[in-house]
């Protein structure tokens, strides 16, 4: 036996939390070019992307695409730990300093259609955002926030959740799972109470159960990379291994587990406010001190710190690796490199 | 509440202009004290920054100067002549004309942006030209599109309107996925056609190995950047020119790792180009960045690599490299063809164009993937990351959205040589080819300049003439 759900019904069900008021979030097409915004028989002469899929908010249940691509390009963690997020307020008066808290915005929302290796990304992210201080505005969003994934149906050369221990249908993080049973039916479990409460009495009793997705082959072992990484700090493989590397954050801006941010106070001499951005150990000012000294001088530097973070701080900090195999560092990489291609090359070294 | 509540423009009673005026220390600073000096009266609502000379009135002032709330802005100074740098408001007046251009296309206001001459001498312009400003201002009524994205089809024009409700209805796609297959799909090159499966070998991958091979063997080149089958790949051995590959999925400009330590630590370069990518050592020689006699450059004549940019390419083969590889037989686009896409979004009421970059810079993450893989932008210490003042605010923000991509692609004017990997590298999926396509249609109309075409012209920005035009400066 098991639940399932029609596509329509689902995207009735989405409209309807819409109704409810809750934030919606779930794989939208990006229009290419202003050609496409303006007219859509206009939009293969400008093919800037034809076909880009992001997670992003949406008003209505007909933006929510459910097929026909592998995953979006940006990840899910920008629901919880937006790219940018004010802390507070300040004023400066005549005698001192007005501060004024920012209030988190306390809505329920459902991110629906994400992908598990997505999901598996959130209980990875509670650990940092809860050690030593507990962030309240990353744990009011957490809490609030209902995660629904869909088994992934296929996967691409850049997938490789296998190799960190998940899978194309992985539950860890979700409250409920989709999975495709072909002709527009998903059967749905549901994991938690959140999940359970998101889809009672929405649901089909079925027989039909559905098979599991196969997931990528292994590539690489990951306790064999941290090996690697704890021993070979000055290794020349770092620097043969990414000179293609031109240092932007696409990796880390799009990677599910990434989590570093910066805080920068903006405004002028009366008022402002102090606000945290995402950051990437990519970037030359990463690091850098107020001396000049940089420990991370160099771009195979930088690269090295990356992947030590992913598969010997973290793991050797709060247990488990900072990577759920999603493959979007090595699909965003404008010159293909992507952690995947590194990981390999030590696997095999 | 009555609707008619929420009318400030059309009454526009109370409404009070402020206008921000960036004058030159030397003629119109002194011009505005003289109309004090004598008494003459003018609209209190300008305010007025002295700066040294116009040649150093920072675009982003202008922009900031919106930001904060100003409704129109004046940027005046010394006569063409008069200089008290011999040249300082040429040079202003050439990148006024470019910047004119790229705040177009960006969809900004260009009634609420002055330029004036006035000599110390003119008290009464000042005055005429504020009481001018200030009237046509309180017309206009305060700037507040300013960044302001439209939500749903409000604001949206009909068409606009009508294709997301068309894009939203069919959700079907012409995506890389196909159904019922065990085996992983084949992972292009960021930015390539995504239903590649067979990668095909182009005509000139053996030449173009067998002359690496000479290069490495006889010294004549430390290394080959060239492409690989994942990406560029750096070659120091004759016996690896294996890995050099030539198809449609070479879509890099392999240039930008010349200005890449790393990449110079390994020696004297020979470096792959196609037509397009070429341009850029040409504008990278005459700024001083790069020796040619100190590289070599292998080019690669082009069929086209699939691009939005190649469709109106017209370098498939290319002209300075020191040998070229292949032939193509493509034959040069008509020059509108060029401009199509920029036309498009030209066609957009002012407020239209700045809601759709709003919605487009919203996606904006500030990963800088734009400016890492662009060949131009080689600045040891970007303006972005300089924080004492802080210039363009770090935040992903609609305003640091903004802030930063204006000063992208104006840092580009008269530079760009349309290489497109800003927008191929984009995650986000902007399209920001378009702002640049504004400054280069700007520079070849105003200027008949290309960037990157001809090695004996003088670089756009950095020169002036007498003769630029001056029609939008009073």
């Amino acid at each position: 036996m098991s639940a399932t759900i029609s596509q329509a019904a689902l995207r009735e069900l989405v409209a309807e939390w819409i109704a409810q008021g809750k934030r919606v979030a779930g794989p939208c097409l990006v229009p290419s070019g202003v050609a496409a915004a303006v007219a859509p028989a206009l939009r293969s002469a400008s093919p800037a992307k034809p076909s880009l899929v992001l997670y992003s908010y949406f008003e209505s249940p007909a933006q929510l695409v459910l097929e026909g691509f592998i995953r979006p390009a940006n990840s899910i963690k920008e629901f919880i730990f937006p790219k940018h997020e004010e802390l507070y307020r300040y004023r400066i008066t005549g005698k001192g300093i007005e501060l004024t808290e920012v209030e988190p915005l306390r809505a329920e929302q459902v991110l629906i259609a994400a992908r598990p290796c997505d999901a598996a990304s959130l209980p990875i992210l509670d650990h940092v955002f809860n050690w030593d201080y507990k962030d309240e505005l990353y744990n009011c969003r957490r809490q609030l926030t209902t995660v629904v994934t869909l088994a992934c149906p296929a996967h691409d050369e850049a997938c490789f959740c296998t190799s960190v221990g998940l899978g194309p249908a992985a539950e860890r993080g979700s409250d409920a799972m989709l999975l495709e049973l072909g002709e527009g039916e998903y059967e749905v479990r549901c994991l938690t109470e959140k999940g359970k409460a998101l889809f009672a009495g929405k649901l089909q009793a079925s027989e039909r159960v559905a098979s599991l997705p196969a997931g990528p082959r292994k590539r690489f072992d990951p306790v064999e990379v941290r090996a690697f990484v704890k021993d070979n700090f000055e290794s020349p493989f770092w620097p043969a291994e990414t000179l293609a590397c031109l240092g932007c954050g696409a990796c880390a801006y799009t990677c599910p587990t990434c989590h570093c941010f910066d805080i920068v106070d903006e405004g002028n001499i009366e008022r402002g406010v102090r606000a945290r951005n995402w950051d990437s150990c990519q970037f030359s000012m990463f690091t850098l001190h107020a001396s000049g000294h940089n420990p991370r001088p160099n771009q195979p530097a930088r690269q090295r710190q990356r992947i030590d973070h992913k598969f010997h701080i973290y793991p050797e900090k709060f247990g488990e690796i900072l990577c759920t195999g999603c493959g979007n560092c090595t699909r965003n990489c404008p010159e293909g490199i992507g952690v995947l291609s590194v990981l390999t090359e030590i696997d095999h070294a | 509440m009555s609707e008619n509540h929420v009318a400030p423009a059309s009454g526009r009673h109370g409404f009070e202009p402020k206008i921000v005026a960036f004058v030159c220390n030397w003629c119109t600073y002194l011009g505005a004290d003289l109309a004090g000096t004598t008494r003459l009266e003018y609209p209190p609502n300008v305010r007025i920054i002295r700066l040294p000379c116009t040649g150093r009135i920072d675009f982003n002032l202008i922009i900031k100067a919106f930001e904060i709330g100003a409704d129109s802005v004046l940027v005046s100074g010394c006569h063409p002549g008069d200089c008290h740098y011999t040249s300082g408001n040429y040079h202003a007046r050439r990148r006024w004309i470019l910047f004119r251009e790229l705040l177009q296309a960006l969809g900004f206001d260009l009634e609420r942006i002055h330029f004036t001459w006035i000599s110390a001498a003119e008290g009464h312009k000042w005055q005429q030209v504020v009481k001018e400003i200030t009237e046509k201002t309180r017309q206009l009524g305060p700037y507040t599109e300013l960044y302001r994205t439209s939500t749903g089809s409000a604001g949206v024009s009909p068409a606009v309107a009508q294709a997301s409700r068309t894009r939203d209805a069919a959700p079907s796609l012409p995506l890389p996925m196909r159904g019922g297959e065990s085996g992983a799909v084949p992972l292009p090159i960021r930015g390539g056609k995504s239903d590649t499966v067979l990668r095909p070998v182009w005509e000139g991958e053996g030449a173009l190995r067998d002359a690496c091979r000479r290069l490495l063997a006889e010294d004549k080149a430390k290394v080959v950047i060239g492409y690989g089958k994942r990406g560029p790949v750096f070659v120091t051995r004759p016996e690896d020119v294996e890995q050099l590959v030539w198809n449609d999925q070479c879509l890099a400009n392999l240039t930008v790792y010349l200005k890449r330590k790393e990449i110079r630590a390994l020696g004297r370069p020979a470096i792959v180009v196609k037509g397009c990518d070429e341009r850029a050592l040409v504008v990278l020689e005459k700024e001083s960045q790069i020796d040619r006699k100190e590289m070599h450059a292998i080019g690669m004549a082009c069929q086209g690599m699939g691009e939005a940019k190649c469709e109106t390419c017209d370098v498939h083969v290319p002209r300075f490299a020191d040998e070229v590889m292949g032939e193509a037989d493509k034959h040069p686009a008509e020059t509108d063809e060029r401009w199509k896409s920029l036309e498009s979004l030209l066609a957009l009421p002012t407020a239209e164009r700045m809601a759709y970059w709003a919605r487009e810079f919203e996606r904006c993450v500030k990963c800088y993937a734009c400016r890492q893989v662009c060949p131009m932008c080689y600045c040891e210490r970007c303006l972005v990351e300089k924080n004492r003042p802080t210039e363009i605010e770090p935040s992903p923000t609609a305003k640091g959205n903004f802030a930063w991509h204006i000063l992208r692609a104006f840092h580009l004017a008269g530079r760009c040589i349309g290489c497109d990997e800003c927008t191929r590298a984009c995650p986000a999926g902007i399209d920001l080819r378009l702002l640049n396509l504004s400054l280069a249609k700007a520079a070849e109309e105003h200027f008949a300049y290309r960037a990157g075409m001809d090695p004996k012209a003088e670089p756009l920005i950095g020169g002036y003439s007498l003769q630029d035009k001056e029609n939008f400066i009073r």
